[in-house]
């Protein structure tokens, strides 16, 4: 009966049980006897609750005003009555960003990156609302969050689980009493294991259940395929964390000199990953891969877009234009074109500074891309750097989804313009500079339609940070294993 | 049943714990190691447990090289150190049935448990109550109740009387006499020369790491046992210097 495990079994007349069971069993009869433990297991189960409560109402609330939003932004949209196309362009309309369900758990970048664009004609803007701007300076603070809870408190718990799991023993002399028994380590630490993960992973599996509970609450389109998975997707990222913060307690205790300074070196751990990492890697990758600062990258696209004539008829780009279309159509007068000169114009400077977007902002999201890579790679050593973008992306609230959305409104700004340039170019007469366009025109033009990344893409890209996450955990768990091989029993 | 081969232990920095120690006690047989602190008592103790390496020689239990494979040692003894640490929040009883569930893989019955820990001088309404209100004492015997449980057959008690009011010290004395006399063999470290004359078959005088002097107990009574101890402790510290 050396198997860890958890298993009873009949032998002669007698009851076996393993050992590692034996050792689960006690850990749990003396953590339940343990007030302090009942008292810090019901506290983090409050925290639990009251942040996926709030997560909930704050997410009701973000739907609610967005279809608020999104109802009245059409309203005004398809009001407008007879107009110019292209001044109906530069009125413009709002996108708003959905709020994927489980973005309950993980608010992520949303309350820093916005959650509406204003799409206009000639510009791409950035979003807006975002609520750590608009907000309190309590806002700004950041809100509890379950994402928060899971991954800053829980590793805590599993440190106060697993510090003393040697070095206590050791430092009380029950370590010796069990090793002189003949039980090998391997079995003390399984059982320690059993004990210890099924209270840290117990407490995230009634996190998660409680998360798809207050999904279905909220409805069935809430708990669709694709949930689930983002659903085990964030289990499986914070799992693999837990799992790696256990085996670390583990593996300090059995080579610390006594519990106490267990406890200092793992607390230690816990705050540079769980605070101070971050924060440095974000610093650490701006320096390794800087970003212009949001005036710079305005001017830079305004610099290029010089290049082209935008609004300026006396740009040589614009003669040059003008001498195309009047070639292509055979004629020596703008007068004498069958189409709308200045539709044609329009959707030439809007064709053109689509590519000057795409350039600009491909560079950007490139360099966005290497800094989440360099990010992933720093996970190896401070797991909450590689766990943080899984939660984020499991929930929708990352940057990759923010971008998605930004590209998909773009391209439902392009739609607006598109229609508002071919209607001038198939209706609008060269010599009529007060064309304006019948009020069904604004009718054709769809509502903003947005549909997230599946949950497949979320998984996918998170691929170096699952790796860098499990590579640490993996090595918590050999150095865990190792240390604890041949415990000193005094 | 329990043997040291020119056993050896010296400690990082040079402090030489243990020097060519010899020793060999029978099945039955109850040996005491006597000597002031220091002399070595307590290390033979964790080299026959393998809580440390031997430098040099052996120390075998029951034949198997306890360096060589010390879960097999460590299975053949009971152990019962100066201090019996428990878990606090367990009863006496729970504690006997996680310890004795461990060294043995099986469920230990209540009654069963009740009976070892009576036996061992527990009193009966102690067992159900958390170890964290024992007494030295009480503890003690719960220690010598998982040695019993566990079946273990060589047991090693290192000072398991220190402390003890001289009632108790009693008790245990006698609970070791019964032990030797169902064939188990005990190998006892103490300062306690009266408990040595009174419950060994030979006591061992250790000296600066050596066993310099070994005597039969029978036939002598606590004075001749504490004028052989001095003598042979006057020796070793003449020849020392």
């Amino acid at each position: 009966m050396t198997t860890a495990s958890a298993t009873l079994t009949r032998e002669g007349s007698r009851l076996t049980v393993s050992p590692a069971w034996t050792v689960a069993r006690k850990e749990w009869t003396e953590l339940a006897r343990d007030s302090r433990w009942r008292a810090l297991i019901a506290v983090t189960l409050a925290m639990m609750v009251v942040s996926l409560a709030l997560g909930l109402l704050h997410l009701g609330r973000l739907e609610r005003e967005h279809q608020a939003a999104t109802t009245g932004d059409r309203w005004v949209w398809t009001a407008q009555g007879p107009k110019n196309p292209h001044s109906a362009a530069h009125f413009g309309q709002y996108a708003f960003k959905p709020v994927g369900p489980l973005a309950v758990a993980d608010p992520g970048t949303d309350e820093f990156a916005g959650s509406s664009v204003y799409l206009e004609a000639h510009r791409q803007n950035e979003a807006q609302f975002r609520s750590a701007r608009d907000g309190t300076l309590g806002s700004r603070m950041g809100r509890l969050s379950l994402a928060f809870v899971l991954q800053a408190v829980l590793p805590l718990m599993a440190i106060l689980l697993g510090f003393a799991a040697f070095a206590g023993e050791r430092d009380a002399g029950t370590l010796a009493l069990q090793l002189s028994l003949g039980v090998r380590p391997a079995d003390l630490l399984l059982g320690k294991a059993l004990a210890s993960g099924a209270v840290i992973l117990g407490l995230l599996l009634l996190a998660t259940v409680g998360v798809g509970a207050g999904l279905a609450v909220r409805g069935p389109r809430a708990v669709e395929a694709g949930e689930v998975a983002r659903l085990l997707g964030a289990f499986a990222g914070y799992a693999i964390y837990l799992v790696g913060f256990l085996a670390l307690s583990f593996a300090v205790s059995a080579r610390a000199s006594s519990p106490r300074a267990a406890l200092v070196a793992l607390l230690g751990f816990w705050i540079v990953n769980v605070f101070v990492a971050p924060r440095v890697a974000i610093d650490v990758v701006r320096r390794v891969e800087p970003l212009p600062t949001a005036q710079e990258f305005r001017s830079a696209i305004a610099e290029s877009r010089k290049a082209q004539f935008g609004h300026d008829e006396s740009h040589p780009a614009f003669l040059a234009f003008r001498e195309r279309v009047l070639k292509h159509y055979g004629v020596s007068r703008v007068a004498d074109l069958p189409v709308s000169f200045r539709g044609l114009t329009l959707r030439e400077d809007d064709e053109v500074g689509y590519r000057t977007f795409d350039e600009h902002y491909g560079r950007l999201n490139e360099r966005l891309r290497t800094q989440d890579r360099l990010r992933a790679a720093a996970g190896v050593v401070f797991p909450s750097l590689a766990l943080q973008p899984i939660s984020m992306a499991m929930a929708g609230t990352d940057n990759l989804h923010h971008d998605d959305f930004i590209r998909a409104a773009e391209r439902h700004r392009r739609r607006i313009q598109t229609a508002a340039s071919q209607d001038l170019i198939d209706n609008a007469r060269n010599d009529d500079p007060n064309y304006k366009a019948a009020p069904e025109l604004w009718e054709r033009v769809p509502s903003f339609h947005y549909e997230r990344p599946s949950a497949w893409s979320a998984w996918r890209s998170q691929g170096a940070n699952f790796l860098s996450l499990s590579i640490w955990s993996a090595a918590c768990v050999g150095v865990a294993w190792r240390t604890s091989s041949r415990p000193r029993p005094y | 049943m329990l043997r040291a081969q020119a056993l050896t232990k010296v400690y990082p920095g040079g402090t030489t714990a243990l020097d060519h120690l010899d020793l060999e006690v029978q099945a039955g047989e109850v040996f005491c190691l006597l000597g002031p602190n220091g002399a070595g008592k307590t290390t033979t103790v964790h080299l026959f447990l393998n809580f440390v390496a031997p430098t040099s020689g052996h120390a075998f239990v029951g034949g198997v090289d306890s360096a060589r494979d010390p879960l097999a040692a460590r299975r053949a003894l009971g152990y019962v150190p100066e201090n019996v640490m428990l878990y606090g929040r367990l009863t006496g009883l729970e504690n006997l049935a996680y310890f004795t569930a461990l060294a043995t893989g099986k469920k230990l019955k209540e009654a069963e448990g009740r009976d070892l820990l009576t036996r061992a001088g527990l009193p009966a309404e102690a067992a159900a109550r958390p170890v964290a209100g024992y007494s030295k004492g009480m503890r003690q015997k719960v220690g010598i109740a998982i040695a019993s449980a566990k079946g273990a057959e060589a047991l090693l008690l290192d000072e398991p009387t220190s402390g003890l009011d001289p009632r108790s010290a009693n008790e245990f004395a006698r609970h070791i006499d019964d032990l030797a006399s169902e064939g188990l063999t005990v190998l006892m470290v103490t300062h306690d020369l009266f408990l040595a004359g009174r419950c060994a078959t030979r006591v061992g005088i250790m000296r600066h790491g050596r066993l310099v002097a070994t005597l039969r107990t029978m036939g002598l009574d606590h004075m001749d046992l504490e004028r052989a101890y001095l003598e042979a402790s006057e020796e070793a510290d003449s020849e020392a210097s």
